[in-house]
């Protein structure tokens, strides 16, 4: 087991060397670390929307496409308030708090109608929020451009020669964070273990006792801040359009699925994996173009690399 | 042959004479706008017959219809700038091609079940998307691609159905035919296969199905039905663009056919209705087409928490409800 793990890892790293080398290939290193670092920023945007996704599905057994239609609720309050006049982290905060409040009315009033139907269903039935969300926030905000600006844009920060801006440096930082922060929640808290205790067996959990509605709300808790923050920073680093940031979701489960909707590590760098790449593509002429292809053919060919060897068996809850 | 092979089940019985209706008197009352509507409306119709079948009968959730769709939809343009075929051989080839890729799709994604199937279909889906932005549609260009700017050249529509409204007529067959094969396939060995492995793959195997080939074969009609329905769409429309097969677009298919009922032909129709014909409505009364978002969202939420089997399920429960009590009466 051990060795089967040191090879995919192996794997894994041999593989990044190679694409950033094929494709780096000509380029001016201080170029080519300007697009890791953007790349690294993408990611990191993939990947938190991921793991907010992949919290969600453990504990719940919800894949929520409505992650992204709620960020981008968030965001466009936060630019209302700005243009209100508002003092601008007031803004940031309500972004959050609108993501948090929507993500937990689902949650609390819609989910658990649909506790005993098929993993499917419950991620269709995200879908339909997200298009209530998306509709009314299409609806209240027409389409102008827009942007958010924050502080930490003007903030460069010298690195190896390259100036990234101080917003890239805390989207990267706040990923590998939530990640360890997550993960010191789930193996060292009661709800924590609760929440594995859900993951792993849902009904049986629920004949333990385990207080099935309070954990879950926590674990839309969590999602709903983590859709928050992702949307506030992809309307700040990427674009501040409803529809743009509600199908962000799509590349976000393409993070999760390289983590097997499981490991928020293997979450993390899937998603830093396909910011970078998709962002290397710019310097390759006749790939540019299908460059946001990229997360989707990784995660196919990752969901292929863990299905390898597995014969076709019985059916059962998967 | 047995003859139970072509008996006509009250429920089909319903369904033809339905679309022998449509048939007749839809083109004659419809304007050029409800004209293009309804063709549309009918070509996923054709579509979502796919998405449905592979669901209700296999369990097997497909992301991908639209994606699928657009692929026929391609061939059948590029074969058209490129060639001087009737529109039927175009119709047939780019349904085969599409059938082919369905295939591919089906080989990998085989090993998957449930949410992951899902997810691969959904990521092929993706990858389409952004293929078809890049590339664009056929439109009598040079090269590989044949994208040209400015306008494009004419489609050729089939002799039989120059006309909007006998093409509307010649789309409707082409759906009834769609739901025929499927029903053809039920009632034959594949039917039978499907069944049992709907039931419980341990058995099917046991059983001596080979049950990677008759899923294989399932996902290969569904893609058969979607080029098919991607090919008449650009019949109808003459030219295709690429924000009609969007990855959201193919998630929303597979909603609407939970809503409308996947597991019989009118749940199936009802869901194309949704998806186009509801929309054109609320654009003639002049509501935001971002208020349509919500009336569909809240529709699939109240369909999906509320009616298992769809709206048709419904329909057809309290059709039945009534029947009985009139039967006991």
């Amino acid at each position: 087991m051990a060795l089967k793990n040191l090879t995919n890892w192996l794997l894994w790293a041999g593989l990044m060397a190679a694409i950033i080398a094929l494709l780096g290939w000509g380029a001016r290193p201080n170029m080519l670390g300007l697009f890791i670092a953007s790349g690294l920023a993408v990611g990191s945007l993939y990947a938190l929307g991921g793991i907010g996704i992949v919290v969600l599905y453990r504990a719940t057994g919800v894949l929520n496409f409505a992650s992204g239609a709620a960020g981008a609720a968030g965001a466009m309050t936060a630019w209302q308030l700005v243009a209100w006049g508002w003092w601008p982290p007031l803004s940031w905060a309500a972004c959050i708090l609108v993501a948090l409040v929507l993500t937990l009315a689902y949650g609390r009033l819609i989910a658990p109608q649909l506790a005993w139907r098929d993993p499917v269903v419950k991620a269709v039935a995200t879908l339909g929020y997200a298009l209530i969300l998306l509709g009314l926030v299409s609806f209240l905000w027409i389409d102008e451009p827009r942007s958010i600006t924050l502080p930490t844009d003007d903030v460069g920060v010298r690195l190896l020669g390259l100036r990234i801006t101080a917003t890239r440096l805390i989207v990267f930082a706040a990923s590998i964070l939530v990640v360890v922060g997550i993960w010191l929640f789930l193996s060292r808290t009661r709800v924590g273990l609760q929440m594995r205790a859900l993951a792993n067996d849902r009904s049986l959990a629920a004949l333990l006792g385990i207080p099935i509605l309070r954990v879950e709300t926590i674990a839309w808790g969590i999602a709903g801040l983590m859709a928050g923050f992702t949307g506030l920073m992809f309307a700040n680093l990427i674009r501040l359009e409803p529809v743009v940031i509600t199908f962000m979701v799509i590349p976000s489960i393409a993070a999760a699925i390289c983590g097997r909707l499981e490991s928020l590590l293997l979450v993390l760098l899937g998603g830093l994996s396909m910011g970078v790449i998709e962002n290397l593509l710019t310097l390759d002429p006749t790939l540019r173009g299908v460059r946001p292809i990229a997360p989707f053919v990784i995660a196919a060919l990752v969901l292929l690399w863990y299905q390898r060897g597995a014969r076709l068996t019985f059916g059962g809850r998967d | 042959m047995d003859p139970r092979l072509f008996r006509i089940t009250p429920s089909g019985g319903w369904g033809l004479a339905l679309a022998a209706l449509a048939f007749v008197f839809l083109p004659m009352v419809s304007t050029s706008y409800w004209l293009s509507v309804f063709t549309s409306a009918a070509c996923f119709t054709l579509a979502l017959a796919g998405v449905a079948f592979m669901y209700a009968r296999l369990g097997m959730v497909s992301l991908t219809q639209v994606g699928l769709m657009g692929v026929g939809g391609w061939v059948a343009l590029r074969l058209n700038h490129a060639y001087d075929f009737p529109f039927e051989v175009n119709l047939i080839l780019a349904a085969t091609v599409t059938m082919i890729c369905g295939w591919l799709l089906a080989l990998p994604a085989l090993r998957m079940r449930g949410l992951y199937l899902a997810l691969v279909t959904l990521m092929a889906a993706g990858g389409l998307e952004i293929v078809f932005a890049t590339f664009q549609f056929p439109n009598g260009g040079e090269g590989f691609w044949g994208v040209q700017t400015g306008s494009g050249e004419a489609f050729r529509r089939p002799w039989l159905a120059q006309s909007p409204e006998n093409y509307l007529r010649y789309v409707i067959v082409c759906a009834v035919l769609g739901f025929l094969l499927i029903e053809l396939h039920r009632r034959l060995q594949p039917g039978r296969a499907w069944a049992l492995i709907r039931r419980s793959e341990a058995a099917a195997i046991a059983a001596g199905v080979n049950v990677t080939l008759y899923k294989t074969w399932a996902f290969g009609i569904s893609g058969l039905l979607g080029g098919a329905a991607g090919a008449l769409l650009a019949g109808s429309l003459g030219l295709l663009d690429d924000g009609t097969f969007r990855a959201s677009e193919s998630v929303m298919l597979f909603a609407l056919a939970v809503v409308g009922g996947a597991r019989h032909w009118l749940g199936v129709v009802i869901a194309a209705a949704l998806y186009k014909v509801l929309p054109a409505l609320l654009n003639l009364w002049g509501v935001d087409a971002d208020l349509a978002f919500v009336i569909f969202g809240a529709g699939l939420l109240h369909a999906v928490i509320t009616a298992p089997d769809g709206i048709a399920g419904q329909i057809l429960g309290a059709l039945r409800k009534k029947g009985g009590r009139n039967a006991a009466g």
